[in-house]
């Protein structure tokens, strides 16, 4: 059966307190662009959870706990949903701060920070960080499945 | 999306029901729940996740929580897991520690 999937261009900016909190409504302006974008089941999991998991990481790590503010900007195209997260806690670079999983460690002794951010690099077909104006920016891209090499497996 | 955690036990199995989305704001909800079931001494903690439609990093920790709480001599089933939360479990390489099963 052959379903055209209605995509359509369309971008959206969300400011939101860096709280746990904020993450639905995050996830929701990101799973609308997916749908707008066309992205399948796969890839719209794919860029919720890596802004999720930045986004988690912002809240519990960059601010602290403390008060700060998320802007989160999103634009999307035929197959492709590309989303910017911005924060002013203390400079951070995603790809340094990336711990991989100790699968040969015992579960007690295991470490568990940085796996987030593994998960989130691994889910996104881009990523890129650049530290401007004392601001933290990473953009993500997922493309839909197929129209590119999947992306990089752990 | 609110978790809604349920616990029952069946013969020597604690049985963790989970459905909704486990992220870092309903993660809580599943550990205190972890910790009622470690305290009910059963071989096997089996996990029913085919209604978690999402999970995210703070999932992982908590079945990292679960394993810690149990022991070792204790199994922690995972079962129902569609594919992208079975996915995240393997590439933390926790599928080495809990059973990863479909039913």
């Amino acid at each position: 059966m052959d379903e055209a999937v209605k995509t359509a261009r369309m971008s959206a900016e969300l400011h939101v307190p860096a709280t746990l909190g904020a993450l639905g409504d995050i996830a929701a302006l990101v799973l609308r662009l997916a749908g707008s974008a066309g992205l399948g089941k796969g890839a719209s999991y794919r860029i919720r959870l890596a802004v999720d998991e930045l986004a988690t990481n912002i809240v519990m790590h960059g601010y602290r706990g403390g008060d700060g503010r998320i802007t989160v900007r999103g634009r999307s195209g035929p197959g492709r949903v590309q989303i910017s997260i911005e924060d002013r806690a203390p400079a951070f670079d995603p790809v340094q701060g990336r711990l991989p999983p100790e699968p040969h460690t015992a579960p007690e002794r295991r470490r568990i920070g940085g796996l987030g951010i593994h998960l989130a690099l691994t889910s996104v077909d881009e990523f890129d960080y650049v530290r401007r104006d004392g601001r933290n920016i990473s953009t993500l891209t997922v493309m839909a499945e197929g129209t590119d090499p999947c992306p990089p497996r752990p | 999306m609110p978790l809604s955690v349920s616990l029952s036990i069946e013969g020597d199995t604690t049985v963790i029901e989970l459905e909704g989305e486990l992220d870092a704001k309903t993660a809580p909800d599943f550990h205190q729940t972890i910790e009622k079931a470690a305290g009910h001494g059963t071989s096997t903690v089996e996990i029913r996740m085919a209604g978690v439609g999402y999970m995210a990093s703070a999932g992982l920790r908590s079945l990292v929580f679960a394993q810690q709480k149990v022991g070792e001599h204790v199994t922690i089933k995972v079962v129902g897991a569609i594919e992208p939360v079975a996915r995240t479990i393997r590439t933390a390489g926790l599928d080495r520690s809990v059973v990863l099963s479909d039913d």
